[in-house]
């Protein structure tokens, strides 16, 4: 594409982005991320993913994004890499550890984790205090890793369904592990309160466990029309303050698009369904998220398809399996990417911010991370 | 404030003599005592070069060469030098005039500073003296910023002031070539950084233009004039244009005379992509925007007026503000950095309520919009920079050293050089490996090659024999004998002499046939003469036999040889 007819594609969307955006932040990382993790209400980590060297950073916020009433009087629109670290391999998956300075990261070619000091005000460097060791046998995808705040800083983490466990980080002592039949692939982990926990695996299935009792898992099957090569990822809304289970949702997404809501009471049965607009041309297992608003009501954010992140509101949603159309769609970073391979850019990442209702962060595989907070066009919904 | 010292092969030079805005008293200058205790500057130095008219990097300039004394040359591009002047005029009439403070420069200190310049072109060499040499690069981020680079003799160091690696609307990006500087020096304040986009600045920039001017408002942008008013006004043109508004435009008098003497600066200045852009685009020529009469500031219904001064501090912005302040549907947007007690400053800061002339009040209750469009690198900036010119060390400054470690970390493990972080007052030796260029012999060097063995290898010196002539400013490597000829000296050989004793009641002469005949065979290879005058020779060394004068059964055998003997031959000949 010539440069001045690219600028003025950027231009027009640029133009739009200041009815349909009330926040825009566009940044370009050296390297491009497959994480996005809030370290606190202001900061979070991001890594790369080479196969050699990578950087691990923790950035800061942009101070005008929270400065509110003199919002105007600050001009402050930057990243600021507070804290900065370097790894050997790819850092696939990463998670912090509520109230401590620590995060735990996975590769993707093992179980085992590695474990982070972020550092405080009198370093800003990111130093590699230990690592966990995962499950042995064979595990392709890496670990999934989840975290909640505890007395004793903890890590659940595991690869495949059998093999679960949570980790004492001071001691490295298991004090659960997870027994299921079937070793399954997992896709994801998420605690919905201190002790329940869910197992999201890649074929669909959803384990249920309380890390306080030996009991067997609750397993929720796969929903129907699953086919072999259909990978399905999960998400679990209101996690620890989810005191009541019956406010705990599962949204499982398949690789079709095809998405189901159950909640946490009765995970098989399907509360709401939905056929997502996405596009399924391509599709890495690694870099695709959904995820539940924590401050919107019913409503999901899913990415990794394609190069835009794309907000549903499943309020509307029914039982029958009906095409769903965006509520909004962020295609920011498809728009700004110039690709010089003619590799189209797909987004790696999204997170929500954990207060502010509307506003989320993506990064994408060109390097390109975004911090936007979308105007809800709709009456009624989010 | 940047100010910062170099010594270099014997020269010293200032680099950027700016002022800290944040202080009142004499701790906005920059402490001269470094260089010398009292006195004037100008024996110590031997000359000072300005990156960029920035008042932190130019402000303490009339202070330091026309109160402390500097009478030497100071170097700076030419549109550096033509608009540094009316900076410095307009922060002194602010400092002095509205501050009323004293140990400050004034107007003719400006004018006598700025005689002392001598202006630079990008990428011409230029002598400052016969040993130090200079050349100014590209930097991007304001009209006329630099990056230069100082050489003395075989060392060199690049001092980047500010800078920024991503071009934009009106500004390219900086660039330098290989030139493998002993040290690059940077700021390391933005290292750490990693920017919102251009775009991203811009459209909030409309965003608030456009709500303004959509409930009815008036909005002010006080602007310097130079750049930044030309890149916003054809923004909000193109804006404007694209979503048909109607609301007018319009640019106060003052700034279209500055600025077209801008323009002619600019033109020259930038590069050929820009220079279309500008070029297509005359000058004033808009559309939408148009010239102000100051009667337009009372017209009812929305508008957008540019003037001058930026900093609300005299003249029309602050007469226009002056109006406008008092309506909160208005709005005044600040694109830049504001001087302590001007009122952009003070709006700046939060401040609702402001003391005008005659004792009258000021309730600002405009919205106060601040929005910074400098252009300045980031952490990927500076090392894209270090990746074009290769420097052997890196030195980062302005930095907390507390929060650079990883800066510094990755800059040693990504390029594998030494990077350095003084704090202020801090001095870094950096330790360089000059190499010195040496002319050698067309003779001396056949005669090199002559004698074999591996074909010359950069990476595996080889020791060779010869003199270093040094004649006035060059240096060449003969041979000895050329040298000696050249010098009108006589050569003088040394042989050493030993004695060796050795029991043996056989004559001399089949003492030492029987010493030739043993050498010949333990000293295969090298050539052994036994020679009619009755001596033996091994290669060039000599030996004599003699009987001692006491016992005719003790012989003496007399060793002679010159100094090139080599040492495995001296040592065979000990084995008799």
């Amino acid at each position: 594409m010539e440069e001045t007819e690219f600028d003025d594609i950027l231009d027009d969307w640029f133009i739009e982005s200041l009815k349909t955006y009330k926040d825009l932040h566009v940044y370009q990382l050296e390297h491009p991320t497959q994480v996005i993790e809030w370290t606190s209400g202001k900061t979070v980590c991001v890594a790369g993913f080479t196969s050699s060297k990578n950087e691990i950073l923790e950035l800061r916020l942009p101070l005008k994004l929270f400065a509110d009433e003199n919002k105007g009087l600050c001009a402050e629109r930057d990243f600021k890499v507070v804290h900065g670290g370097f790894t050997d391999a790819p850092v696939r998956c990463l998670r912090h550890i509520p109230g401590t300075r620590c995060v735990v990261t996975n590769d993707g070619l093992s179980s085992d984790l590695q474990v982070w000091d972020l550092g405080g005000d009198d370093s800003d460097v990111i130093r590699r205090t230990g690592s966990v060791d995962g499950s042995r046998g064979v595990s392709e995808g890496g670990s999934r890793i989840a975290a909640r705040l505890s007395s004793q800083p903890q890590v659940l983490h595991g690869a495949e369904s059998a093999g679960v466990r949570l980790t004492q980080l001071t001691s490295g002592q298991t004090v659960y592990t997870l027994e299921t039949d079937s070793a399954d692939p997992l896709s994801s982990l998420h605690f919905v309160s201190d002790a329940v926990f869910l197992a999201g695996c890649s074929n669909g299935k959803v384990y249920i466990a309380d890390t306080r009792t030996s009991a067997a898992p609750q397993l929720s099957p796969p929903p129907p029309s699953s086919g072999e090569s259909v990978l399905w990822w999960t998400d679990a809304s209101a996690g620890p303050s989810c005191l009541d289970p019956s406010s705990c949702r599962i949204v499982r997404l398949s690789s079709c698009g095809q998405t189901v809501i159950s909640d946490l009471r009765n995970p098989g049965g399907a509360v709401s369904r939905a056929q997502l607009d996405v596009q399924t041309r391509r599709c890495n297992a690694d870099d695709v998220r959904v995820s539940w608003a924590p401050a919107l009501d019913d409503c999901i954010a899913v990415s990794g398809f394609s190069g835009a992140v794309q907000i549903y509101s499943s309020s509307v949603w029914t039982t029958e399996l009906q095409e769903a159309q965006p509520l909004f769609e962020h295609r920011g970073h498809a728009v700004s990417s110039q690709s010089d391979d003619g590799v189209p850019v797909f987004v790696t990442s999204h997170v929500w911010h954990p207060e502010r209702p509307r506003t989320l962060l993506s990064a994408a595989s060109d390097g390109s991370v975004h911090v936007w907070d979308w105007v809800d066009q709709s009456a009624a919904g989010c | 404030r940047s100010c910062i010292l170099v010594s270099i092969g014997g020269k010293n030079i200032m680099l950027d003599c700016g002022m800290h805005m944040g202080y009142n008293d004499d701790r906005r200058f920059p402490d001269f005592s470094y260089i010398t205790q009292n006195g004037r500057l100008t024996d110590f130095l031997d000359c000072v070069i300005i990156s960029h008219f920035h008042l932190d990097h130019c402000g303490a300039l009339p202070f330091m060469s026309e109160m402390v004394g500097y009478d030497g040359p100071i170097y700076m591009t030419h549109p550096t030098k033509a608009i540094c002047p009316i900076l410095l005029e307009d922060f002194r009439k602010i400092t002095v005039d509205k501050k009323g403070e004293t140990n400050f420069f004034t107007s003719q200190m400006i004018k006598d500073c700025m005689k002392k310049v001598v202006p630079l072109n990008l990428h011409q060499t230029v002598q400052v003296d016969d040993e130090l040499e200079i050349k100014a690069y590209y930097a991007g981020h304001v009209l006329g910023a630099a990056m230069v680079h100082i050489k003395v003799g075989s060392e060199s160091v690049v001092y980047t002031g500010d800078y920024n690696m991503t071009p934009d609307r009106h500004l390219g990006a900086a660039w330098i070539d290989k030139c493998r500087p002993d040290i690059l020096i940077s700021e390391s304040t933005y290292a750490t950084t990693i920017r919102d986009s251009k775009r991203c600045r811009e459209r909030d920039f409309l965003k608030k233009v456009h709500e303004s001017i959509e409930r009815g408002g008036k909005v002010l942008i006080p602007v310097f004039a130079l750049g930044r008013a030309q890149e916003l006004c054809i923004l909000l043109e193109t804006f404007w244009e694209r979503m048909n508004l109607k609301a007018p435009i319009y640019f106060s008098t003052g700034l279209t005379e500055k600025a077209n003497h801008y323009y002619k600066l600019f033109i020259t200045w930038t590069n050929q992509k820009i220079r279309k852009t500008f070029v297509q685009r005359n000058m004033f020529e808009f559309k939408h925007i148009k010239a102000f009469d100051r009667s337009y500031a009372d017209n009812p219904g929305p508008m957008v007026v540019f003037a001058t001064p930026g900093m609300l501090h005299a003249g029309q912005s602050l007469q226009i503000f002056k109006k406008w302040a008092g309506n909160e549907k208005n709005m005044v947007i600040m694109p830049g950095y504001c001087v302590q007690g001007t009122i952009g400053h003070k709006i700046l800061n939060g401040q609702r309520k402001l003391e005008m002339e005659g004792r009258s009040t000021l309730d600002v209750k405009l919205q106060v919009e601040y929005m910074s469009f400098s252009a300045h690198a980031d952490a990927k900036g500076i090392m894209q920079l270090i990746r074009m010119a290769e420097p052997r060390n890196m030195l980062l400054v302005h930095g907390e050293a507390v929060k650079m470690e990883f800066l510094k970390g990755k800059i040693e493990q990504e390029f594998s050089i030494d990077c350095y972080m003084p704090a202020n007052g801090e001095t870094v030796t950096v330790t360089t490996n000059p190499s010195v260029p040496v002319d050698i012999s067309l003779n001396l060097l056949k005669r090199e090659m002559a004698l074999g063995g591996p074909l010359p290898d950069p990476k595996k010196p080889r020791t060779m024999h010869g003199t270093l002539i040094m004649k006035e400013n060059s240096l060449k490597l003969v041979s000895s004998e050329q040298a000696l000829k050249e010098l009108g000296l006589n050569e003088h050989q040394l042989r050493f002499t030993c004695r060796v004793q050795l029991q043996d009641p056989h004559s001399d002469t089949d003492t030492l046939h029987r010493i030739y005949t043993h050498l010949k065979s333990v000293l295969k290879g090298y050539t052994i003469q036994h020679l009619p005058d009755g001596t033996v020779m091994v290669e060039s060394i000599v030996i004599k036999v003699s009987s001692s004068t006491e016992d005719p059964n003790t012989k003496v055998l007399l060793l002679s040889w010159s100094y090139q003997v080599k040492q495995e031959l001296f040592w065979y000949c000990g084995e008799i």
